[in-house]
């Protein structure tokens, strides 16, 4: 009986939770006015891009082709290889990812240096994806004198410094590749983790215990059933559909030499069609786009829960259990220490100057600020900091608002059309911009013109909504009966009902604008593709740089260090926010 | 029908820019700027904003970096083209002008550029661009010190190559060559110096799109690359190192750390050269050694100056950028060779840039950079065209794969990659 009611709280988690339709809801012109900024956003830059590169794939100049530029597409020499990389990035990367922060994020649990290790855990997701790639391309430079893996790889194996193993050559470059980007995604793992490890009620151990359960049956019937399966499939997904970020990466840590070796469908695309719409490189497009839509709408069928979210009841604290074994400490604590080593690198290489840097190892001469010296007296890095500060800024404003106005009615609605919109707009958060650069090219000209500061801001805005909106919506919904009454009766109109929601939401609404902000200032492939001389935003600024990576690693280092500050600063500042955000709205 | 309705919006085209143009005058009091677009950057971007100074200050200049193709793309998508560009290849100049984005440019009287350079920025008879920068490209750079005697021919780059390499296994001296494979526009500058030498006849028509690149002279060229980067020992760290080694750490290797002694480079080494030099021993170079002595290949490459259709004072502002003295600032500051033969030898503040000036004007062997003319993605890029195929030519001869083998291998990749470029986009 009593097992039976250790999972009946199961029913319980799952609950449809109590009914709470038709207050504060806005009358119909007040919502289509509401919706109307997103749907102009998404349907002029999302969809109407999808489809017309979906045209493009079947056309050439306006005529049917049928299926010929998907053949001429796979036919290309390397297209398996390439297909195949993308797929095993998309299910091996996730895989080492989320037991890698389950395990840590257990084992970082209740004990004094936990906390410290989830912080150092946390600041590489943080970074720009394109100064993870400088961090690690200095790490595994092909130098055993400069590069610092490389040279512990010569000593454990033995070889000659002529004969050191080589991490980005074609042999290795794919694994180099991916360490980088699981050192950069544990921390958020873990995070997520960290909060569903939390929300399990300690009394269902107890009862799994009381009833003769072992640690094994702890695990399995108090952990794993009633929470952590959902949270997994999420972080599988989630990162999943991060593996399409890898382009930055590849560019940033390949030499041209491997490229192909490295190469994954968004950087076959990019070669293909170069920010045009081809069709060749449409057909790859749609590909693409079918399998990562398809993947994220069968991830979200199956983590899928009843709409409204149930209320999870706050959990008690936990206090009295045991802090984790003594081994699982140790792997916490070696796990923060490797993930400092990078870090280190890089800070290590930005204090050195051009010619030491590239002439020796960071640790065989003593520290100069001879490159930091160089890049803060140059005007470039500052006039490229404070656009994309002005640039992240503004972004970030505008997807607030309408993500405000959009989730509000959103949040209202119930069965079938709540899930429809909630997939749809998971759907539209995962496109990869790749895919539509062509399109939404032409559509920026029709607006204004592309490569203008404008033109670049619209596109960041049109691929934030979505997302904005859906963890909006969850919060909205998520709010306790008594809160939207409040609401409901302190507020004359629906905008006021509105921003008291919204008061009541600045978890969801903090995490919403922390991403987007460093959404933005992290971001290389909008920049790329859409920036121009007035609108030169910092990663395409950094991955410039990286072109002539030895002779200017101090530099490019030091400007790495500072691009990174604010990123840091903010992530580490709002993480219980982005936690506590993500996980009333986000993570559904 | 369609030639006319092509252009009767043409001409409405035409119309709506001239009315927004005066629009944009009237509001801005009459001056409007004229927008240059360039592929420079950092201090090649001050330089070239110092020479156009000289026009009006109202020249804008801005810097599209090395997508410069994918950037007037999407401005010419936009309706936004700036008013002249200055693109890298001359491929992208024919290309334009054939897609009717160009107006035909003019030289002025002080004009002139050595034989050849000039055909290939024509289409159907009409001049679309001019030259305004040469790179010498047949350039061999090493200390004095550490090669006191230089190679007068291949035959003695060759055997030079051996004798170096096979000290360098033994007493693990410096490698003969220093070579930045991760590039492979560095391997494609090889391979044109040798084919230039090897086949100066049929160098230029493996540029048009009926080329066979399954012929002989391909063949023969490559088979003398394979006969030097084959040699044991010959670069530093071996072939697989050589392939993850990039050009700006190639000249670091030859004048910093003196692994190497050699290295195949433009007269732009300098400036990666200049910062990395110890002491006060400076790099100096020869030319490219062909089968003869003294008679080597002479490889240019160098960029090209147009005017977009409908653009205000784009043809006036090229044709004053050919003049004999317009690039006087650039000249003064150094690095800068000029395509143009009317430019004084005096001009340049250096004897070796003197010198490279004068070879420019030998017109015997002058050959413009082959990969620059190639079609669509052929031209290549990191992974793609012919500097992949290079790359893994490169990767073959220093992995022991038979010459005969690896030959046939690239040759057939360079085949089917012409002809994919040629046959769509």
């Amino acid at each position: 009986m009593s097992q039976v009611r250790v999972l009946g709280e199961l029913a319980v988690l799952d609950d449809v939770g109590p009914a709470r339709r038709g207050r504060a809801y806005p009358a119909a012109g007040a919502t289509s006015a509401l919706l109307l900024p997103a749907a102009v956003l998404l349907g002029g830059l999302v969809l109407w891009p999808v489809l017309r590169t979906m045209h493009a794939s079947v056309t050439t100049d306006g005529r049917w082709v049928g299926a010929a530029h998907f053949r001429a597409a796979l036919a290309t020499p390397g297209t398996g290889a390439v297909v195949g990389r993308t797929v095993l990035w998309a299910l091996l990367v996730p895989a080492v990812v989320t037991a890698l922060g389950y395990l840590l994020a257990a084992a970082s649990r209740r004990s004094q240096e936990g906390g410290l290790v989830r912080l150092i855990l946390l600041v590489p997701v943080a970074l720009p994806l394109v100064v993870t790639g400088v961090t690690f391309r200095l790490m595994y430079d092909p130098d055993p004198s400069r590069g610092l893996a490389t040279l512990v790889a010569t000593r454990l194996t033995g070889r000659s410094v002529d004969d050191a193993p080589q991490l980005l050559g074609p042999g290795l470059v794919t694994v180099a590749l991916m360490s980088a980007f699981v050192w950069a995604w544990v921390g958020l793992a873990v995070l997520v983790f960290r909060s569903a490890l939390d929300a399990v009620p300690p009394s269902l151990a107890d009862a799994v215990r009381a009833y003769g359960g072992g640690r094994r049956h702890v695990l399995w019937d108090a952990q794993w059933r009633p929470l952590l399966l959902r949270t997994t499939a999420v972080v599988f997904a989630l990162v999943a559909v991060g593996t399409s970020r890898t382009f930055d990466l590849i560019l940033v840590m390949t030499p041209g030499s491997v490229r192909d070796e490295a190469s994954v469908l968004a950087l076959r695309i990019w070669q293909t069609s170069g920010g045009t719409t081809t069709g060749d490189g449409a057909a790859l497009g749609v590909v693409w786009l079918v399998a990562v839509i398809g993947g994220i709408i069968v991830a979200a069928l199956f983590v899928r829960q009843a709409w409204p979210p149930p209320r999870v009841e706050a959990a008690p604290e936990p206090a009295p259990a045991a802090p984790p074994r003594r081994v699982f400490r140790l792997l916490a604590a070696g796990a923060a220490i490797a993930w400092l080593v990078p870090l280190a690198v890089l800070v290590a290489t930005s204090a050195h100057g051009r010619v030491d840097a590239a002439a020796r190892g960071w640790w065989s001469t003593t520290p100069t600020v001879e490159s930091y010296r160089d890049v803060v007296t140059g005007t470039e890095l500052w006039r490229t900091l404070s656009f994309t500060l002005l640039l992240a800024t503004a972004v970030t404003a505008t997807v607030l608002v309408v993500a405000l106005l959009a989730a509000y009615p959103l949040a209202w609605l119930t069965g079938p059309a709540a899930q429809a919109t909630g997939l749809l707009l998971l759907a539209a958060s995962v496109v990869p911009i790749q895919v539509i650069a062509g399109p939404v090219n032409e559509v920026l000209g029709l607006v204004l013109s592309s490569g203008t500061a404008q033109g670049l801001a619209l596109v960041h805005i049109a691929l934030g909504v979505p997302f904005a909106v859906l963890v909006l919506r969850n919060a909205f919904a998520d709010l306790p009966v008594e809160q939207v009454h409040d609401a409901r009766l302190g507020g004359r109109r629906w905008w006021h009902t509105l921003r008291r929601l919204a008061r009541h939401n600045l978890s969801a609404v903090v995490a919403v604008g922390v991403l987007e902000f460093v959404q933005v200032w992290n971001d290389l492939v909008v920049g790329r593709l859409f920036g121009g001389p007035g609108a030169s935003p910092l990663g395409p600024f950094l991955a410039e740089q990286t072109r002539g990576f030895v002779s200017n690693s101090g530099a490019l280092a030091a400007s790495s260090v500072l691009a990174s500050v604010l990123p840091v600063v903010l992530v580490v500042l709002s993480r219980r926010h982005l936690v506590a955000g993500l996980v009333s709205g986000g993570v559904r | 029908m369609r030639p006319a309705l092509r252009a009767s919006r043409r001409t409405l085209l035409r119309a709506t820019a001239a009315g927004a143009t005066a629009l944009a005058a009237g509001c801005s009091g009459g001056s409007r700027s004229v927008q240059v677009a360039v592929v420079w950057s950092t201090s090649e971007l001050d330089r070239f904003r110092d020479v156009v100074r000289g026009y009006s200050p109202n020249v804008q200049v801005v810097s599209a970096g090395n997508d410069i193709d994918a950037f007037l793309r999407a401005r010419h998508l936009a309706g936004t083209s700036p008013d002249v560009a200055i693109l890298p290849r001359p491929g992208l100049v024919t290309e334009y002008a054939q897609r009717g984005w160009l107006s035909p440019v003019r030289g002025s009287t002080e004009y002139a550029v050595p034989a050849g350079l000039g055909e290939l920025l024509t289409a159907e008879g009409q001049r679309y661009g001019v030259w305004v920068k040469a790179a010498h490209k047949s350039l061999v750079w090493h200390l004095p010190s550490m090669l006191p005697v230089q190679p007068a021919n291949w035959d003695a780059l060759v055997r030079r190559t051996q004798e170096l390499g096979a000290l360098a296994r033994r007493d693990g001296g410096p490698a003969p060559l220093a070579i930045g494979a991760a590039d492979g526009w560095v391997l494609t500058d090889w391979f044109e110096n040798v084919l230039a030498d090897v086949a100066p006849e049929s160098y230029n028509t493996l540029a048009r799109p009926d080329a066979d690149w399954q012929s002989r002279p391909v063949r023969d060229a490559l088979d003398r690359l394979a006969g030097l980067w084959s040699i044991k020992g010959a670069f530093v760290g071996g072939g697989r190192r050589a392939l993850l080694t990039q050009y700006e750490e190639s000249v670091i290797q030859v004048v910093h750390t003196k692994r190497a002694v050699m290295l195949v480079g433009a007269d732009f080494t300098a400036d990666v050269a200049d910062p990395f030099q110890r002491g006060p021993e400076a790099p100096v170079t020869f030319r490219f050694p062909g089968a003869e002595p003294g008679g080597g290949p002479l490889i240019v490459g160098g960029d090209a100056a147009v005017a977009f259709a409908d653009a205000r004072g784009g043809v006036e502002l090229v044709e004053w950028l050919t003049r004999a003295d317009s690039f006087q600032p650039w000249l003064r500051a150094g690095g800068y060779l000029s395509p143009n033969t009317n430019v004084t030898i005096d001009s340049y503040r250096d004897a070796v840039g003197q010198r490279l000036a004068e070879e420019m004007r030998t017109p015997r062997t002058l050959r413009f950079d082959l990969s620059d003319q190639l079609p669509g993605a052929f031209t290549g890029s990191d992974g793609v065209g012919i500097w992949r195929i290079m790359q893994g030519f490169f990767a073959d001869v220093t992995d022991g794969v038979r010459a005969s083998e690896a030959i046939r291998r690239a040759t057939g990749l360079l085949a089917t990659a012409a002809r994919s470029a040629g046959g769509g986009r």
